[in-house]
């Protein structure tokens, strides 16, 4: 018997030792007054270099500048941000600090994870952004669940010379869809392609770009919801369908393409035009080969350039010990110089109006940027923010139904049925 | 790993001393009892039980026990059976496709050609990579602008367009399948190659004096000889691919179109992503059941047609 | 047997198709890992690249989160081997020499641990590890790599036990030693080369796990080989095929070097033994 317990013990010894081994989570105490020094995470999903270093300086002068409020830079990546924030919430390592976009953080604060800000964060943050942005970022509740940084708006980018060469005009105010489809159709000749178009994940693109004919796809929010699916919501992939199949404009592989594996095809010539997010920009000066001069085309209109305002977020967990200090970090890295340094290094917009003006004034407006800031105005909330399982609608019903589409394996009515009985699928 | 392939040698028992015996066995048995508990035998309960409730992800829900709700909602989920019906596919095409090229493979080492030890050791680098990494290296090698496969079918005029292997939905899952095959193929391999070098030699010459031809001693001989290590390598290897995770994870992430979305990746998304714990516990409880049937009828099957 | 010439050619054209299968991807990845960034932009791939750039390799290695992967995965692997190795081998001696009731049972979990998805296991072994502050550590991977790689360990080691004569254990036991000092002076010698095998195992496939990594290692100080190359590769922005590939490289490498070691076991004693067993 004595062997058998000295043997337990020993097991037991085992995972004890195991445990005591586990490095605490944070190297900071329990208590959350202001005045301790307290060590913060900071989950930054940025991954870009230039706007890797500008987030790492921001976090270097607030470390510098606050002893007592230390920042620790941590790297998240976009492709696993919220299965990894599912399992941080759910075993209480969340970082103190959450990098997100509007729509995808919905869910988590349904779900009662994320720190209501408003008594936190500075009147002087709260003025400089504009309340339509705020609106992406507050629950039906009226709290606020993160800062808005960064808006990202689709651009469409041009081969100077190929479109010179066509003699096609980059100026103005707009292009208007079937202006892009014109411009397209002149552009594909001999073995080269009008336009390439990264669409491996359409269904932000299409919901974003849709705003353009004033798509909705859903009304009401939380989890009453319903899908909204009709002939505005469809004209964003009618038409990028009847480039790739009809005009044969688009290179029909690219839409099965990320946005950066296109790039290589726009570089080399093959595409004269590619539609991506405007951090693609960023790319293409570290990456394009010397010789190539691309543009930034004026911003894409339908019935209007609205897109949707899906910000990039800074939140706070609710199980947070620091939530104060988060809040501060926060507001300081809301700072107008900030976040024209990040948003110049992702070529992002700020989400103020001081930022953008400090990037205009700091790049002069060349390589695009004025097109790309000039955007900025027509941004505004979609429903599609509020909607509780919309990240799980994106996943499992869109993005399967909208790549087969753009495959060509299905018509457009079919699309619009599964868009809309998937909802009532995947909400149930 | 082939050990753990063939039954473990059977031990004569001794009848003496049987108590002793015991309380010595449980005491090697005890360092790891505890552990095993706790971390295996007591998860797998609970993941077990888990299926019944709403289990799901949020501060300060309570779960509670739902009876078999999970699976009347299971059995509405046309994306969950199709993404089963995903995993019957490539698990059966890998395991077959895996079995007859490692077959291939075995007998040819097993004869004396030259370069077999060279040939052999090539052979078994799969099984040593990373799944990830074989993942990574397939994109590459798949990948429509600068991959060497869509460069070979160009240069033979087999393809006009360079084909997106890994997104386009008609070759997606064929060619994760032919990933899914490379992968397990040494293993596969490495266990035939030892069920042949174990046949009696002495089987083959009777038969060639009595003179049977190649086939016909294939057919005769070396498929009965080896029926054992056949049924416990491919009932192993149904399993694995079954349950395999990380290389479609890596590959495809279950794109495009939920066109490899294997029923594990099924799974963890509906843990992982949305959350929802009981009913990916649900879905795991459906995938053991299917497994044991399956596999019940496959060895009751072989079993009863080798005796 | 004589072999025709014409089946002689076959034979090797067959063996030639395979190995092109089984090594060419291998071959692509070293190519890959030794091309310029310039290269990858292009469109036209050539097997072999134009100029040899070793730049991939700084720039993997210089990247913070893969030095550290690289230690990690060292760590887990050689931490959990050697747990395995020792909570295991009683076991494996008490399977193998006595007949037990609780034989039956471990041959029962082995079998079951091997049909169980993991999805099932992974999401209780979380709610466990998570008042015992394992989650998102370390030493929580271990343990759980330490219990799911010992189905494996112990099904290799009764084997091994099984084929050390009895004959010399009662030898040793006449002549008055202990079942202690038996196993450790008779035994283990003898257990040698199957311990090194085990061993070798299990460092590989704590090496390539993946699954449970993935769901118990948040913080990017903490992740795994496998769990930096993965984050590597799905960046919707943008992948740098050139660092990705020397990182791959890099990460094959330990497991084919023990590999190395593992495979002339593998294909003489180890194999011939088992089957006959």
């Amino acid at each position: 018997m004595k062997k058998v317990l000295t043997a337990l013990l020993a097991a037991g010894a085992l995972v004890t030792l195991a445990a005591c081994g586990g490095n605490s989570d944070d190297g900071s105490g329990d208590s959350g007054s202001s005045n301790e020094k307290v060590t913060l995470k900071f989950q930054s999903l940025a991954f870009q270099k230039t706007t890797v270093a500008a987030t790492k300086k921001i976090v270097a002068d607030w470390n510098a500048a606050n002893p007592n409020i230390q920042v620790e830079y941590v790297q998240g990546s976009w492709d696993s941000v919220h299965d990894q924030l599912v399992t941080q919430f759910q075993g209480g390592t969340a970082p103190d600090i959450i990098h997100d976009e509007s729509a995808d953080i919905t869910g988590f604060a349904n779900q009662g994870y994320l720190a209501d800000l408003s008594p936190y964060l500075s009147q002087e943050t709260k003025d400089a952004v504009p309340q339509g942005v705020w609106d992406t970022v507050k629950t039906g509740d009226g709290k606020i669940i993160a800062a808005p940084t960064l808006l990202q708006s689709y651009v469409v980018f041009g081969n100077s010379a190929l479109l010179k060469q066509a003699g096609i005009s980059t100026t103005g105010d707009s292009l208007s869809w079937d202006q892009l489809q014109a411009d397209a159709k002149k552009l594909t000749t001999g073995g080269k392609y009008g336009l390439g178009w990264g669409l491996k994940s359409p269904t932000a693109t299409v919901l974003n770009l849709g705003m353009n004919f004033d798509a909705q796809f859903f009304e009401g929010s939380g989890r009453d919801a319903t899908a909204k699916i009709g002939d505005p919501e469809l004209e964003v992939p009618k038409r990028i369908h009847a480039m790739a199949y009809t005009d044969k404009s688009i290179e029909p592989t690219s839409l099965t393409q990320s946005g950066s594996d296109v790039l290589p095809g726009f570089f080399a010539g093959k595409y004269a035009m590619v539609v991506g997010g405007n951090y693609a920009a960023q790319q293409m000066v570290e990456q394009a080969p010397k010789g190539l001069r691309w543009e930034v085309l004026p911003p894409l209109k339908g019935d209007s350039t609205k897109q949707a305002a899906n910000p990039q977020t800074l939140s706070v967990p609710a199980e947070g010990k620091h939530i104060e200090q988060a809040a501060k970090f926060i507001d300081y890295f809301m700072k107008a110089e900030n976040l024209a340094a990040v948003g110049q290094g992702d070529w992002l917009i700020p989400t103020t109006q001081a930022a953008r003006d400090a990037i205009l004034k700091s790049t002069g407006g060349k390589n695009g940027w004025e097109q790309t800031l000039a955007g900025a105005g027509e941004l505004t909330k979609a429903p599609f923010q509020s909607v509780e399982n919309y990240p799980k609608w994106k996943d499992q019903i869109a993005t399967p139904a909208l790549q087969e589409y753009l495959a060509n394996k299905t018509d457009l009515a079919t699309l619009g049925k599964k868009l809309s009985d998937g909802w009532g699928q995947v909400n149930s | 790993m082939t050990a753990t392939i063939t039954a473990p040698p059977e031990t004569p028992v001794r009848k003496t001393g049987r108590p002793k015996q015991n309380r010595e066995a449980i005491f090697l048995f005890l360092p790891a009892l505890l552990p095993v508990l706790l971390l295996s035998v007591y998860p797998l309960i609970r993941g077990i039980a888990l299926g019944f409730t709403d289990a799901r992800a949020g501060l300060n829900v309570d779960t509670s026990f739902v009876g078999f709700d999970n699976f009347a909602k299971l059995l509405q989920n046309d994306l969950f059976w199709s993404s089963f019906r995903i995993g019957v596919i490539w698990t059966l095409s890998v395991t077959i496709l895996q079995f007859v090229a490692a077959l291939g493979l075995a007998l040819l080492l097993n004869t004396d050609i030259k370069f077999r030890g060279v040939a052999r050791t090539l052979a078994l680098i799969p099984w040593a990579m990373p799944p990830v990494v074989v993942a990574i290296m397939w994109r590459l090698l798949l990948h429509p602008t600068n991959g060497p496969v869509n460069e070979v079918l160009q240069t033979l005029n087999l393809t006009d367009q360079p084909v997106n292997f890994l997104g386009d939905f008609g070759t997606a899952l064929p060619a994760v399948i032919v990933v899914g095959i490379w992968v397990g193929m040494p293993m596969t391999t490495v266990t035939l190659l030892a069920g042949l070098q174990g046949i009696d030699r002495s089987l083959y010459e009777a038969a060639a004096v009595d003179g049977a031809g190649v086939w016909s001693q294939f057919w005769n001989i070396t498929l009965p000889q080896l029926k054992t290590v056949i049924v416990a390598i491919t009932s192993l290897d149904l399993i694995w691919n079954f349950n395999s995770f990380g290389l479609v994870y890596v590959l495809t992430a279950g794109g495009p179109g939920g066109k490899t979305m294997l029923p594990m990746l099924f799974a963890y998304n509906e843990a992982f992503r949305y959350g929802n714990f009981g009913m990916a516990a649900a879905m795991g409880d459906v995938m053991v059941v299917i497994i044991i049937v399956f596999l019940a009828f496959y060895l009751r099957n072989r079993l009863r047609s080798q005796a | 047997m004589r072999t025709r010439p014409v089946a002689r050619t076959l034979q090797y054209a067959a063996v030639v198709c395979y190995l092109v299968f089984l090594a060419f991807p291998l071959l692509w990845l070293l190519s890959s890992s030794l091309k310029s960034p310039r290269e990858f932009a292009g469109i036209t791939p050539s097997l072999l690249p134009k100029d040899v750039d070793l730049g991939n390799y700084s720039d993997a290695l210089s990247e913070q989160g893969l030095v550290r992967g690289l230690m990690n995965s060292l760590q887990i692997s050689i931490a959990s081997t050697i747990l395995v190795l020792v909570v295991s081998l009683p076991v494996a001696y008490a399977l193998a020499r006595f007949r037990s009731r609780l034989r039956p049972v471990t041959n029962g979990w082995i079998l079951v641990s091997q049909v169980f998805p993991v999805i099932l296991i992974v999401i209780p072994l979380f709610m466990i590890l998570r008042p015992l502050h394992l989650t998102n550590t370390i030493p929580g991977v271990v343990i759980v790599y330490m219990v799911w790689s010992m189905p494996f360990a112990l099904w290799m080691l009764q084997g091994y036990v099984a084929a050390v004569p009895r004959e010399l254990e009662e030898a040793a036991s006449v002549d008055g030693a202990g079942r202690l000092r038996t196993i450790v002076s008779i035994v283990m010698p003898l257990l040698r080369p199957g311990l090194i095998a085990t061993a070798m195992f299990t460092f590989i496939s704590a090496w390539n796990e993946f699954f449970f990594a993935l769901v118990l290692l948040q913080d990017p100080e903490l992740k795994t080989l496998p769990l930096v190359l993965a984050r590597f590769v799905g960046a919707e922005g943008q992948v740098q095929f050139g660092p990705l590939a020397a990182a791959s490289v890099l990460a094959t490498v330990p497991s084919l070097v023990f590999f190395a070691f593992l495979q002339r076991r593998l294909t003489s004693g180890l194999l011939s033994g088992a089957v006959k067993g």
